[in-house]
This record gives structure tokens, sequence and C-alpha cells, in this order.
């Protein structure tokens, strides 16, 4: 058992993002908008169709491995549902402290997305819960049903704006 | 009147139905929990044959209160007090991440003083979680000595945590600029005397327990998660590096005072179930170490709290923090649209995510593995339920 | 003061005070003295000393104390007196007693605890007691569809077949509730019969993680049998007897143990695997399968089983000590008269006092010597229970099938090496007789 190895932290990972955008930018110019670039964080946001392509452009060409966090924001006002995905990697060294959080927005009258199962199979439990908090279907998820909600529930998906806690 | 073509295949089906239900009667299905003893409060769905398991169906959520759900109803102090819930042995980490996403919103820093505090009671939150982990890994194996060690040197460092924060489990300690007092008097000599004492009960869990020869019979070589499948499922903390990845927050992402601490990130690269059990341990005798660092560079005075007013605000935007906890990376995504109140939040805990492998691992494995396997996980139902 | 109620009057208290002792007094006279007589007169009585032991001597026994000891002593060897009280099950039933109590507060002083505290003045010694009323006050729950005449049989089943292990057990030269010629075959046959009770009951539960545990218990009681005989083998070689107490007997040289080491070991391997105690309770694996076999028992039915594994665990250290630790002999460290000079006086008082005619020194060495050699091996046999962590089916069935049976011929070999050199044996070099 040989404890001591030295980690080498990214020091130089806000250039590594400056990369990773610049080059997902020149790929799909327009379809992709950076939302903000900030210390080892940032975030895209992408069309809905292109949530699968960009998804595997990231892994193969960077070593994004796996999700720390999927998740889904209810936006009633502009009748949108956000959907995040935060991407991390144990593989690529400089990548380490970097988390980029690749979003979609997707209508919140008939939530449908894309599932990133086949590309980061870390997300299968994440995306179970985004369906059953927020109703978000995942096309290819091959278990799209309930987890953590008791097994009798009937309301509406809990974590929409609309179900609100009761004496609240 | 039916032909004899018919006739045969009526046979021919009803041969089929046969053999079709006798394989389903090889098949036992067990539900292990919530009320099994070597559960938790979680449930999962096991298909044995014979010895051997061949489904797995986690179903989680006997504890599920919304804690996300709540977030968004109170102001971002109100929320400290029932976010330790989930976690109380590890209060001081669960709400460490929260603070820092807040801070990060609202763009404030903690006094040095209070970011080394908060450093000295996360680790000792550490340690406390982790031998209660490790007591009950203890007895998950029939070792009753190994229950009652760590659970009773657990309450040298609730002692100490006592004195700190004035609570004994859910300290409800950090909060958004800073922590909540000072260190009391004469806590530094006292917390050095106890580590101390503690340091030297962890070499005698090596004799009774590690060094064991029934124990390593048991628990090398079984559940093996290797690193590229550990690295795919994105499992974190003591079991991705069991698994020979060497990523911890404190050394990729050092927060506060991290960056000035030298420390070592302990890992195995044999991916077993008895790595994913000593990797904790491992861990504790650095925490040991990095909990002296801390009690030598703290400032002797200064301010432990950036004064906030109870409902402030910070600008909309979102945040993305996350610390290294008993049970590994432990992130908060914190979105705010301007008021004092989160829009939304989302916890990503460790034992949420540690999860995935459990039907991975356990399918294929004996009866007999699934408490090594099952707990070696670092897994706390309570956390993944939230 | 608040514990008199208000409409309490001293003559309703008294009269029915008076009323009680009236009732006891009538039913004393109507049924039990017409019982009392009808045994002791129509009951044929034993000579005791010489005398027919009539009703008068019998309650003249209260009245002149020197005629209590032949009495007693005639009582105590009787059949029913060794079956039912000393060697028998009352001895070993309160040697249980005590093993439990010892376990608890060795294991608690092992990890650091203090162990049962307040039942009882001194050290919880009355916690066994305060259990055991609360197993009995307990509810039995039967599980639906469960096989009721195995159910409830099935724990007195288990606990009378340790009992009648114990019945083959010497603890003294002579003293045997059964002393038979086959006795250790006896032994073994009757230990077989647990994984059918265990299985029995298991079935009988209608449930399916006592299912589990009773076949693991079938699984490991066969795969740890043959080592367990075989290991008791040379020893009746070294004999020429199947019968525990010349097996025992045979051993006043020396201890059968310098001779075969090895078979200790195994044995006493095996007996922690017919027990079903820590390393190898898998039956019972609380993490894995709840309780095994144990997990619809409930009140009484749980203690009866209890009772029984105890039983078993006293009578399996006693079978280590007669096969390979010389049974009852030691250094003679008691007295041969209680009180030196009593047999000769003539004062009855000292007579009594000092035993005279019930006292025997050999017997009450060997009876000690036993005990203590018997404690040791069940110490032995708790402590396991702090240290070791529960194994796996498929390791425990290797071990026994494949190392503890061949490591048990390693020392037959050698034992029969000595005894066609002519060493040991009967009409050996060195032999007991």
């Amino acid at each position: 058992m040989d404890n001591q190895i030295e980690s080498s932290p990214g020091k130089n990972s806000i250039y590594i993002s400056h990369d990773i955008l610049k080059s997902l930018v020149e790929k799909y110019n327009t379809k992709i908008k950076i939302v903000y670039d900030k210390r080892n964080r940032s975030k895209i946001m992408v069309e809905p169709e292109n949530l699968v392509e960009t998804a595997i452009f990231l892994r193969d060409h960077y070593g994004f491995d796996h999700a720390e966090s999927a998740s889904g924001t209810d936006y009633p006002k502009d009748n949108e549902i956000e959907i995040n995905y935060h991407l991390g990697s144990y593989s690529n060294q400089d990548l380490l402290p970097y988390i980029l959080v690749l979003s979609t927005k997707i209508n919140r009258n008939d939530p449908k997305s894309n599932s990133l199962i086949n590309i980061f199979p870390s997300v299968e439990y994440h995306e179970r819960e985004t369906y059953e908090m927020l109703g978000v279907y995942f096309i290819g998820h091959p278990r799209n049903e309930r987890f953590l909600l008791p097994e009798d529930w009937a309301d509406i998906p809990p974590l929409r704006k609309e179900f609100r806690i009761k004496g609240r | 009147m039916s032909t004899l073509e018919e006739k045969i295949d009526e046979a021919k089906n009803l041969s089929m139905q046969i053999v079709k239900d006798s394989e389903e009667d090889r098949l036992m299905t067990l539900s292990v929990g919530p009320q099994h003893p070597g559960s938790g409060h979680f449930r999962f769905v096991i298909k044995i044959d014979g010895d051997y398991i061949v489904y797995v169906d986690p179903d989680p959520g006997y504890v599920h209160r919304g804690h996300e759900k709540m977030c968004e109803y109170r102001n971002f102090f109100q929320n400290i007090p029932h976010l330790e819930r989930p976690v109380i042995h590890d209060s001081c980490n669960i709400t460490y991440s929260y603070s820092l996403a807040i801070e990060d919103l609202i763009g404030i820093t903690v006094p040095r003083r209070g970011q080394f505090i908060r450093a000295i009671a996360s680790e000792l939150n550490r340690l406390v979680y982790t031998e209660y982990w490790l007591a009950i890994y203890g007895i998950f194996l029939g070792h009753s000595t190994m229950f009652m060690w760590p659970a009773g040197d657990r309450e040298l460092i609730i002692d100490l945590l006592e004195r700190l924060t004035g609570h004994r489990v859910t300290h409800a300690f950090n909060i958004p600029g800073g922590v909540r007092n000072d260190m009391p008097y004469n806590f530094k000599e006292k917390c050095l005397t106890q580590v101390n004492y503690f340091e030297k009960r962890l070499k005698e869990y090596e004799h009774i327990f590690y060094n064991n020869p029934l124990l390593r019979q048991r628990t090398e070589g079984v559940g093996i998660l290797s690193k590229e499948d550990a690295i795919k499922l994105g499992v974190t903390g003591s079991v991705l590096r069991a698994s020979g990845v060497p990523y911890d927050i404190r050394k990729v992402e050092p927060y506060d005072v991290y960056d000035e601490i030298d420390f070592n990130v302990q890992y195995m690269k044999t991916c077993d179930s008895f790595a994913r059990a000593y990797v904790p341990y491992l861990d504790m005798i650095e925490s040991c170490h990095i909990i002296r660092q801390l009690l030598d560079k703290i400032p002797e005075s200064g301010d432990v709290r950036e004064k906030l007013l109870s409902n402030v605000k910070g600008p909309p935007g979102e945040s993305f923090k996350r610390i290294e906890s008993g049970r590994g990376a432990l992130s908060y995504h914190i979105v705010s649209d301007g008021t004092s109140r989160a829009y939304r939040v989302k916890m990503s805990v460790g034992s949420f995510r540690n999860l995935l492998a459990l039907p991975f691992l356990l399918v294929g494995s004996k009866l007999g593995d699934m408490p090594p396997i099952y707990w070696s996980l670092n897994y706390w139902p309570v956390e993944a339920d939230r | 003061m608040g514990s008199i109620t208000p409409d309490f009057r001293f003559g309703n208290f008294a009269g029915s005070i008076v009323q009680l002792v009236l009732v006891v007094v009538a039913l004393l006279t109507v049924l039990i003295l017409p019982i009392i007589f009808f045994t002791l007169f129509f009951v044929p009585l034993p000579v005791v000393n010489g005398q027919v032991l009539t009703p008068y001597l019998f309650f003249s026994m209260m009245v002149d104390p020197s005629r209590t000891l032949p009495i007693i002593k005639f009582l105590i060897h009787t059949d029913y007196f060794r079956a039912a009280v000393f060697p028998g099950f009352g001895f070993s039933a309160l040697i249980a007693a005590a093993t439990i109590f010892i376990e608890r507060k060795l294991l608690a002083k092992m990890q650091l605890r203090i162990g049962p505290l307040y039942a009882g003045k001194i050290e919880g010694i009355f916690q066994l007691v305060a259990d055991g009323l609360k197993l009995i006050a307990k509810e039995i729950i039967v599980p639906s569809g469960a096989d009721k005449p195995i159910f409830w049989l099935a724990p007195i089943l288990f606990v009378s077949t340790s009992a009648a292990v114990v019945s083959l057990i010497p603890v003294a030269s002579g003293w045997v509730v059964a002393n038979v010629n086959v006795g250790l075959i006896a032994i073994f046959g009757i230990l077989g019969f647990f994984p059918l009770i265990t299985l029995l009951f298991s079935w009988a539960s209608n449930s399916k993680y006592p299912f589990i545990g009773g076949l693991r218990a079938l699984h490991q009681m066969i795969a740890f049998e043959i080592p367990f005989f075989l290991s008791a083998l040379p020893a009746v070689i070294l004999s020429g007897s199947l019968n525990l107490s010349d097996i025992a007997r045979s051993q006043n040289i020396f201890w059968n143990i310098f001779v075969m080491p090895i078979n200790a070991f195994v044995f006493y391997i095996s007996s922690l695997a017919e027990l079903e105690r820590i390393p190898f309770d898998l039956p019972e694996a609380e993490s894995e399968i709840v309780a095994g076999w144990l997990t619809e028992t409930s009140g009484m039915i749980f203690g009866l089983i209890q009772l029984g594994s105890y039983l078993k665990l006293y009578a399996l250290s006693a079978l280590f000590v007669i096969l390979f630790l010389g049974g009852w002999y030691g250094p003679q460290i008691f007295p041969h008269e209680l009180i030196p000079g009593a047999s000769a006086s003539n004062i009855s008082l000292l007579k009594i006092f000092g035993l005279v005619g019930l006292y025997n020194a050999v017997t009450v060495n060997s009876i000690f010597w036993f005990m203590v050699k018997t404690f040791v091996i069940i110490l032995l046999m708790l402590i396991t229970r702090g240290i070791n962590p529960r194994i796996r089916i498929d390791i425990l069935l290797h071990t026994g099938w494949y190392k503890l049976i061949v490591l048990t011929f390693i020392n037959l070999f050698i034992v029969l090496t000595l005894i066609y050199g002519g060493i040991l044996g009967p009409g050996g070099m060195i032999s007991p007789k």
C-alpha cells in the first residue's frame, strides 16, 4: 500500500476551460451559448437536440467521464424546465477541479429530453430522480419510474413550482 | 375433436410452461430491508439462485423528507438546522458546502480564523462519522468488539465537538459567513490530548480487526470494482479511492484553508471490499494529522464570522460548491433569483452516487458477501434519500 | 399517606386476613395432608441404615438432625436425583445459566462496556432471571401458515436432545446418569439429531429467512460431523473402550492432549461449528438472513432454544475434557475429612457439619477438577466471539471437508504408530493399568 503520491491539481484549469469553450463554440457556433465562465466552473446551454452530440464530444475529446449531478429547475414564467448535467473528470489530470455544467431547456408542457445514460452511466439514478421530481421523461432511459417518493404518490411532481408545501 | 398436431402443440406448450415455472421456482426473492438488521432505512429486493445473487433492485426513499423543496421556502440561515438532518453524524460537513455555495452567491469571504475553525470542526466530524460507519461495518461482519470499540471512542470526539459547538450531534455550527462561535477557552490543549489518545486507539483497531485472518478471508477479493468501472459509475470518496483513483476534493480543489495543509490522499489499488473498508480508516489517521496542523496554524485572535443580515440577498445567479465529506464529494447546486430565498437547491451527495455501484457489485456475488459489499460502499441511507 | 384509600377500614383488613388464613388451613386439611399421607403410606419406602423409611422416620428428620444424613445420602444415589438434579439436567442448566452470565460480562469487559448491571444488587447477577421472566411473559407468535405441531414441538425436542447429550457425561468416577458402554457413539448419534430439528423447525416456520438458515445449518453440521468424529477416534483407540468413564480413567497417567494436540484443536473447531458460535454462526447470521432459523421464534420458544444451545455448549466442553484433558483427574486438594476428627467423635452436631458418611474427598476433588477444566474450555469457546468476525459458507465448507478431515488423519497415524510400537495403549510401556 503505497500511500505517498503527489496528485497534481490542475493549476491552469481556467485556461483549459477557455480551450474547451473555444472549441465548442467553433464546432457548434450558434447552437451553443456560454452562460458563465468562472474559476473552475462554466456553464453552457445547448439545444435539446444537440445534447447527446455535445456530451459525446466532451467525453471523447476532453475526458469528461462522470456526472457529479444531474438535476432540473422549473421556470413556470418562461414555461421551461432547465436540465443541468454537472460533468467532471477523474481521468484527465488537468480537469480534476473543473466542472462543466451542460444545460438544456425543454418545454414544460411536454417535458421530454434525451437521456445521457449511454454516454455517462453515472447519471442513471439522477435522471430517475429528475423524472419523478420534475416529471421530465428521459428518452432512452430504461426505468422512468418512481425512486424516492412513496409508492402511492398521486400528486404532481413535487419540485414543480406549483406544488406547494402545506401551510407555507 | 382436436387433431393430433393440436394435441402435440398443446403438450409442447404445457411442457414449456413447466420448464418456465421451474426456472422461476429456482429463484427466491428476498426483500432486504427496511426491517432487516442488515439494511438500514433502505430496501433492496434481491433474487437468489442457491447462494448466488442474480438480481438486485435498490429501493431507497423510506426517509425522503424533501429537503430540496423545503429550502425553497426558508431563507439561507433557516435552512441550516434542517439541512444537517440527512446525516447528523457529519453535520459540520453537510452544512460546509452549503455555506460555501451561499458565500459564493453573496460574494463574501469568511475571516481567516473562522475558516480554520470550520476546517477543524469538519475534520472532527469526519472522525465521528467514520467511527460510526466502522462500528456498523464491524457488526455487519459479526465482529461485536469492532462494533463497541468505535462506538465508544466516538464519544471522545463528540465531547470535543460539544465543547466547540454546544451540541453533541446536530451542531448547526457552519453558517453562511463563518461559524457561530469562537473556540472555547483551553480548547486547543484539550483537542490535542483527545486526538493523541484517539490515534493510539486507532492502532488497536488494526490489531483486532484489519489484521484478523478471518476478516481478510471474508473481504479480500470480494466485490471488485475496477478503476474503469469506478470512473464509469461516477462513484466518489473512499469507494473511488479504494479503486485506485487518488481523488480527494481537499487536494484537487482546495477550499478555505486546505491548500496550506500538508496531507496525503490515501488510496489503495486492490479495488476490493477490504480496500473500501481500509481507506476510511487511513483517512481517519490522516484527519488526525490535519487537525494537529490546523491547531498549529490557527491565528491567535480575530473574527470568526462575517456578520450578515438574516434575510441577506445576493444577485441572481447560480453556484456549485463541493467539499470532501465522510462519504465523498458533497455538492450543492444553488440557483438564486435575487430574493432572500433560494430558487432551487440540489444536493448531490456521495451516498446517492455510490448507490449505483451496489447492483453492479452484488449481482453474481454470494449472499454471504452482501453485508461487506453493501456497507463498504460508504452508503448512508438517510443522506441518499434527503 | 397517599397509599391508604379513603374508604379503608382496619376491621375489613383484619377480617380479610383471617379469611385468607382459614382458607389456607382448610386446603391443608382437606387436600395436602391426605396427599402426603397417601404417598407415605402406600408408596413402598426404601430401607435406610437397616430401618425401613417410615413416615415417622421421615418426619423425625426435622427433629433429630443425626438421622438427616443417611436419608440425604440415600436420596442422592437414586436415579431420579441423578437425572433431574446432580450430573443431569438441573446441574447443567445451572452451568448454562452461569455460562450466559459469564459470557455477557466477559464480552462486556473485552468491549470496554459494563454489561448487565441493574438486575440484582451485585453486578447484575439476576439479569438472567429478569430475562427469563420477560421471555415467559412474552406472547408467542406463530406465523400464519406454519406447521403448528412441529413448530411447538421443535424447541422442546431441542432442549431434550441437549439434555440427552448431557446425561451421558460423567463428572466423576461413577457419577453419570447413563453409564453405557457405547457412550461416545451415543453422543455422536444424539448430536446428529440437531440438524434434523433445525431443518424441521425452519421448514415449519413457513418463512424464507429461516429456510435459508436451516439449509445452512444442515450444510454446516454435516460438514463438521466427520472431523468431529474422526478427531475423537484416537482417544478410543488409546483407551480401548467407547465408555466415556473408561476413556477418562485411561488418562490417569498422562492426558491425551499431549499425544494428539492436533485432534484436540480439530475437536475444538468442530464443536464451535456444532454449537453455531461466532466464527461459525452462519445459520443465525444477523446481517445476512435476519436471525436465520431463529427468525420466527418468540417468547419462551426462543428461551428454550437458547437454553438448549447452552446445555450443548456445556456438554461439548465436558466431552473435550473427558477426551483430551484427562477427565476428572487432578491433584488431591480436598482434605479427607471436612472437620478433622468428626467421624470419631460422638457429638452429633459435629457429625452433621462434618457431613460424615456423605462427604467423599475423592469424589469432591474429581468434581472440582472436572468443573475447573470444563470452565476453561467454556471460556475458550466464549472468547472467540469477542475477537472474530463471521466467516462465509463456502470457506466454512472448505474448512470442514478439506482441511479438518486431513488434519485428523495426521494425529491418527501418530497414535497408531505409538500403539504398534508398544509404547502406548492397552498393554503398552506407558499404560494406566
